[in-house]
C-alpha cells in the first residue's frame, strides 16, 4: 500500500486532508506573507507592526473595510468570469482588455445621452459594459473554437488592442473638454453626470455594486450547477469528447463561456467608471485604469478554489490584502516595491497552491475508487461524488 | 501533508522570533498641534528613486528637510501610486490622518484632489503638474515650465548632432512631458530646421523595455543625440549609454546614471515653490493659488555635465539661450 494511501486510509484524517485542502489558499497566504515578512526583515522593518498595519488598513475601521470591499467588487465580477471560463476549460486572461472595452462603450454611451433618468441610465450602462465585455470576450472565444488559436494568447495580445484603444479614445474624441484645451492634455474624460453615479450604500466609497456583484455570484452558482446551460459548460469542460459525443455543441459552448467571462469583466469596468472615479481615467497603461482587476481577478477566483460563492469571500480577502499593503507601505514607510514583490508572491503561492490541492484530491478519489472495487456500484458513484465535491 | 505543516510552522516560528527581536519600525504618528513640525504627505505616481518626476519631489523634500531641520519638517510618501483609485485612497488618508499639507505629484490626481479637498478644508492640497485649482480655498497647483529647459536642451543638441538626426522617447502626449518635448523640438529647430527630430510616445509611463525599444529604433535610424521624459526613460538612457549617444535628461538629473553621455539634465528644484506654499500656510493662505517652476525663479536649472568636454560654443550658446528665456529675450513658439 502506498505511503498516501497510508495517510488517507483513517476516516478522520481523510477528513482532515480535505477540510486542509479546503484552506490551502489560506495558508499559502499566511506562508506568502511569511516569506514577506523576512523582506520586511530585510528592510529594517518589524513584520509584526507591518502586517498590524496591513490589517487595521484593511479592516480595521469602517471606512477601510469598505474601501476593501470597493476595491473586491472588480475583483469579484472579474473572479466569476474567470469561474465560467475555467469550467468550460478555457483560460480568460484578458480580464484587463474586457474591463477596459466594457467601460469605454458605458462610459461613451453615459457621455453621449446627458439627460436620461439616472436609474436607466445605470441600467443602460451596465448592458453596455457587459455587451463591451463580452465582445472582448468572445472574439477569443470565436478563435479557439473555430480556428484553434490559444485563447491564452489570444485574449492577452485583445488586452494589448484594448489599451491602445482607450489611449486613442480618451487622448481624442472621448478627451475632456477641460483637458483638450489646457496643456497638460491628461488622458480622462468629462465626468458623469451626478445622477449617473452608482448609489452609495454607507457614507464612504461603497457602492451598489458589491449586491449586484453578490447576486451574480450568486447567479453564476445556479448558472453553472443548476442550468442545462451551465451543465453543458461544465460538460465541454470536463471532457470534449465526452460532451460531443453527448450531442452538445462544443464549439458553441467555448464561445459562450469566453463571452460570459468577457461580460463579467466588462461589467467590472462600468462598475469602476460609474461607482469610483466617475469618469474614465488612465495614465496610458491598462493598470492605470483598471488597477490590475483584470488579473487580480483570476486570482481572486483561485483563492476560492474556482467557485462562484467561494470567490465572495476571497475577493473580499485579496482586496483587503491589496488595500492593507497600501496602507501598510504609507504606515511602515517601506518601498512600494516590497508590496509588489508581496502582492507576487501572494500570487504566486496561491497559484501553486491550487496545484497542490488538486493533486490530493486526484489523490483522494483514486484512494476511494481502489476501496471501492468490489462494492457495487450505487456505493461507489456517492463516495466519488462525495470526494468530488 | 506533515511535512507541508512543519515547513509553514519552522517558517512562522523563525519570523516570529527573529520579528520578536527586532526594534519596532515607529508608526505614522496621529497628528499633534500647531507647534509640531510641520507635516507633509506626498503621492507620487512612480517610485521616489526613479531619476525623474517623483525623485524630483523626493530631492526637493531633502533639500527642505536639511533646511528647516528634521525636527521642523516631516514628510511620508506612497509611491508608485499609478492607479488613480489607489491613489485617492492615500490622499484621503494622509488627510484623515491630519497632514498639514498633502502633496498630490501627478496631474492624473486633479480629480482626486477635488473630490477630497473640501472634505478637510484645515489641510493644504497641492497638485501638479498643473494650473487649476478649482477655485477650491485649499487647493494649489503647481506646474514646471518645462518647455523653457527642453529648448535650452534642444538647442544644445542641435549643436552637438552630426548626424542630423535626433531620437526623443516620450510617455504619452501630455503634461510636464508634451512640454518638454515640444519645447525641446523647437530648440533644435531655431537651429537648425534641417534636422530630423523623430518623437516616439511609447503610451505608456512605465514600461522600461519599450523606452528602450524606442530608443534602440531612433538609434538604428541614425540618431545620435536621444532625450526623454518620465520615469521610463531609464531604458532608453540605458540604450545611449551602450550605443555612446549624447542624452540630454529632464526632471531629476541623470547624470548618475550614465556619465559619460548625459550631457544635461533640466532638474526641477520644487523646493523653490514648497517654499512658497509653506510659508503661504504660517499665514493662513491654504490654497488658491498657481505656481511655476521656471528658469528665472530657479524652480528648474540646467545642470550640465562638466566632466564632457562639449566646446565652449556649446556651452556659451546654452548660457545665451538660458539668458535669453529669464529675460524674455528668447520666446518659445
Amino acid at each position: 500500500m502506498s505511503q498516501s494511501k497510508k495517510l488517507t486510509s483513517h476516516p478522520a484524517k481523510k477528513r482532515f486532508a480535505a477540510v486542509f485542502d479546503s484552506f490551502m489558499p489560506i495558508f499559502a497566504t499566511i506562508a506568502a506573507l511569511l516569506v514577506g515578512a523576512i523582506f520586511l526583515l530585510l528592510l529594517d522593518a518589524n513584520p509584526i507592526t507591518a502586517y498590524s498595519a496591513l490589517l487595521e488598513g484593511a479592516f480595521g475601521s469602517f471606512n477601510a473595510f469598505a474601501e476593501t470591499l470597493v476595491k473586491a467588487i472588480p475583483l469579484l465580477l472579474v473572479g466569476l468570469g474567470t469561474c465560467i471560463a475555467y469550467r468550460g476549460s478555457v483560460t480568460n486572461i484578458g480580464g484587463e482588455g474586457q474591463m477596459i472595452v466594457g467601460a469605454l462603450l458605458s462610459t461613451w454611451i453615459g457621455l453621449s445621452f446627458t439627460n436620461l433618468p439616472g436609474w436607466l441610465m445605470i441600467t443602460i450602462a451596465m448592458l453596455a459594459g457587459i455587451l463591451g465585455g463580452a465582445v472582448w470576450g468572445g472574439l477569443p472565444g470565436v478563435l479557439k473554437a473555430y480556428f484553434n488559436v490559444n485563447e491564452i494568447l489570444s485574449t492577452v495580445m485583445m488586452n494589448a488592442i484594448a489599451v491602445q484603444i482607450m489611449n486613442y479614445m480618451l487622448r481624442g474624441p472621448m478627451i475632456d473638454p477641460v483637458q483638450a484645451e489646457a496643456a497638460s492634455q491628461i488622458p480622462q474624460t468629462a465626468r458623469l453626470e451626478m445622477a449617473y453615479r452608482l448609489p452609495r450604500l454607507v457614507p464612504t466609497r461603497l457602492h451598489i455594486g458589491l449586491l449586484i456583484a453578490i447576486i451574480l455570484a450568486v447567479m453564476v452558482y445556479v448558472l453553472l450547477w443548476r442550468t442545462t446551460l451551465g451543465y453543458r459548460i461544465r460538460a465541454v469542460g470536463q471532457n470534449q469528447s465526452a460532451a460531443k459525443y453527448g450531442g452538445i455543441d462544443v464549439k458553441k459552448h467555448i464561445v459562450l463561456a469566453l463571452l460570459l467571462s468577457g461580460a463579467f469583466a466588462g461589467l467590472a469596468g462600468m462598475m469602476q467608471v460609474y461607482g469610483v472615479n466617475y469618469r474614465m481615467i488612465t495614465d496610458g497603461s491598462a493598470t492605470g485604469f483598471t488597477g490590475n482587476a483584470g488579473f487580480n481577478g483570476i486570482v481572486a477566483a483561485l483563492f476560492g478554489q474556482l467557485h462562484p460563492l467561494i470567490t465572495i469571500p476571497a475577493s473580499i480577502l485579496f482586496g483587503g490584502l491589496l488595500v492593507g499593503a497600501n496602507s501598510m507601505q504609507r504606515i511602515v514607510q517601506v518601498p512600494s516595491a516590497l508590496i509588489t514583490a508581496l502582492n507576487g508572491l501572494v500570487v504566486v503561492f496561491v497559484v501553486s497552491s491550487e496545484y497542490f490541492r488538486r493533486r490530493s484530491q486526484r489523490k483522494r478519489i483514486a484512494f476511494i475508487e481502489s476501496e471501492d472495487e468490489g462494492k457495487p456500484p450505487k456505493e461507489r458513484s456517492e463516495g466519488l461524488g462525495e470526494a468530488a465535491s | 501533508m506533515k511535512n507541508t505543516i512543519k515547513l509553514f510552522s519552522l517558517l512562522l516560528i523563525t519570523v516570529l522570533l527573529v520579528a520578536g527581536c527586532t526594534q519596532a519600525a515607529p508608526p505614522v504618528e496621529e497628528p499633534e498641534v500647531s507647534d509640531q513640525p510641520l507635516r507633509v504627505a506626498i503621492v507620487t505616481p512612480s517610485s521616489m528613486n526613479d531619476l525623474a518626476f517623483s525623485q524630483s519631489i523626493s530631492d526637493a523634500m531633502q533639500a527642505l528637510q536639511k533646511e528647516m531641520g528634521e525636527g521642523k519638517l516631516e514628510y511620508v510618501y506612497s509611491e508608485n501610486m499609478f492607479v488613480v483609485d489607489d491613489a485617492a485612497a492615500a490622499i484621503r488618508s494622509y488627510a484623515q490622518q491630519g497632514f498639514d499639507i498633502i502633496l498630490a505629484h501627478g496631474s492624473q490626481y486633479g480629480s482626486s484632489v477635488q473630490e477630497i479637498a473640501p472634505d478637510f478644508p484645515n489641510t493644504v492640497f497641492a497638485w501638479g503638474t498643473t494650473v487649476d485649482t478649482f477655485d477650491m480655498p485649499n487647493v494649489h497647483a503647481y506646474e514646471a515650465a518645462s518647455d523653457e529647459g527642453g529648448f535650452v536642451n534642444g538647442v544644445m543638441a542641435a549643436l552637438l548632432t552630426e548626424t542630423k538626426v535626433i531620437g526623443v522617447v516620450g510617455p504619452i502626449e501630455t503634461g510636464d512631458a508634451k512640454l518638454y518635448i515640444d519645447g525641446f523640438a523647437a530648440g533644435v529647430k531655431s537651429v537648425d530646421p534641417e534636422i530630423d527630430v523623430r518623437v516616439t510616445y511609447i503610451g505608456s509611463f512605465s514600461d522600461v523595455a519599450l523606452a528602450a525599444e524606442a530608443a534602440t529604433t531612433h538609434l538604428s535610424a541614425g540618431a545620435d543625440v536621444l532625450t526623454g521624459s518620465a520615469q521610463m526613460v531609464i531604458g532608453a538612457i540605458g540604450k545611449a549609454k551602450e550605443a555612446g549617444a549624447y542624452w540630454f535628461g529632464t526632471q531629476a538629473d541623470q547624470t548618475s546614471f550614465a556619465h559619460d553621455v548625459v550631457v544635461a539634465s533640466q532638474v526641477y528644484h520644487w523646493e523653490v515653490l514648497l517654499r512658497e506654499i509653506f510659508a503661504l500656510r504660517q499665514s493662513g493662505v491654504l490654497g488658491g493659488e498657481t505656481f511655476a517652476a521656471t528658469l528665472d525663479n530657479g524652480g528648474q536649472v540646467i545642470k550640465i555635465n562638466p566632466d564632457l568636454d562639449l566646446g565652449q560654443d556649446v556651452l556659451d550658446e546654452a548660457e545665451r539661450v538660458i539668458q535669453g528665456i529669464i529675460d524674455q529675450t528668447i520666446s518659445i513658439p
